[in-house]
């Protein structure tokens, strides 16, 4: 069966995905929902390829350290996969770790132009309605002190919104049922009974 | 940190439009974010490009800020200024994309 290819190219960097349609979801003939391969060709380096499993863990690598990098002064990710680490403001250290036994892992050096390029080609492949990727559990070794600056507005909230809002529901609701007590009609009352 | 007399909060509505037509630029203008990028990466063989988009921010910084703010001076400081125009043209290339509007929001929403 002849196999479909999409390439998503920005300046030095190109990204080629192989793959076939998943007929029995009634796909297009040019579509690719089972990627068989893909390659990623960085200009002057060498080429990385793979299998789909490998896929989505590299551009989540990718994206979770162009946020860091953007975000804190020493952006680093590992993970079993893939680590990334700056070497400084301008270089990026690559280290591509092979699933195989006594495979030595490919390191690379990127600077800011060809990571903004990779990021672009990974950005293209996720908007193209041609190509469907399922998202992967990855496990990785961010900082902790990183993860709490991500989570921590989020946790702050999942702490303290659901009991502000069941105390202003309460209030509301009882509010409803409020009896203002008046001494002057009590008196009234009493008079009316004891004349 | 503009020089203006006049001191008013921008509504959200322009906060909006204004990430829509800086996203539009950077999509443009990408081909020379990535060339700045690329001159100061190898800065002792091509140093041409970097050090004029410096000067001429450094111009209009002179020109359209309020030079005597604190943090209009740390942007006008060589030393100092390096990594924020770095980061700042990093966060442009990486918001070329069709989804670029979204992701530029929440990288500023973040900072």
């Amino acid at each position: 069966m002849i196999q479909n290819k999409l390439s998503f190219h920005q300046s030095s960097a190109s990204l080629e995905i192989i793959g076939l349609p998943d007929y029995s979801n009634n796909e297009n003939k040019d579509q690719i929902s089972i990627i068989s391969k893909w390659k990623l060709t960085i200009v002057d380096k060498p080429l990385i390829e793979g299998k789909i499993e490998h896929l989505g863990p590299i551009m989540d690598a990718f994206y979770i350290y162009s946020n860091l990098l953007i975000k804190n002064e020493i952006p680093i990710y590992e993970s079993k996969l893939i680590d990334i680490k700056a070497d400084n403001l301008h270089i990026h250290n690559i280290v591509l770790k092979s699933s195989k036994p006594n495979v030595k892992p490919l390191v690379l050096k990127i600077g800011n132009s060809l990571l903004s390029d990779t990021i672009n080609c990974f950005d293209q492949l996720n908007e193209s309605p041609k190509v469907r990727i399922k998202k992967t559990d990855i496990t990785t070794n961010i900082p902790k002190n990183l993860r709490f600056g991500f989570y921590k507005k989020v946790k702050f909230f999942n702490i303290f919104i659901p009991p502000f809002i069941a105390i202003c529901s309460l209030i509301l609701f009882s509010s409803s049922f409020i009896y203002f007590y008046s001494p002057f009609e009590n008196i009234d009352k009493k008079e009316q009974i004891n004349p | 940190m503009r020089k203006a007399y006049v001191n008013n909060n921008i509504k959200l509505n322009e906060f909006d439009a204004l990430i829509r037509i800086t996203v539009e630029m950077s999509k443009y203008l990408y081909p020379y974010i990535r060339e700045i990028l690329k001159s100061k990466e190898d800065i002792e063989e091509n140093p041409v490009i970097w050090n004029d988009f410096n000067k001429r921010f450094i111009e209009l910084i002179n020109e359209r800020f309020n030079i005597d703010s604190i943090r209009v001076k740390k942007l006008l400081n060589q030393a100092e200024n390096n990594e924020i125009i770095i980061k700042s043209l990093l966060i442009l290339s990486f918001c070329i994309s069709n989804k670029g509007y979204q992701k530029l929001k929440n990288f500023l929403y973040d900072f």
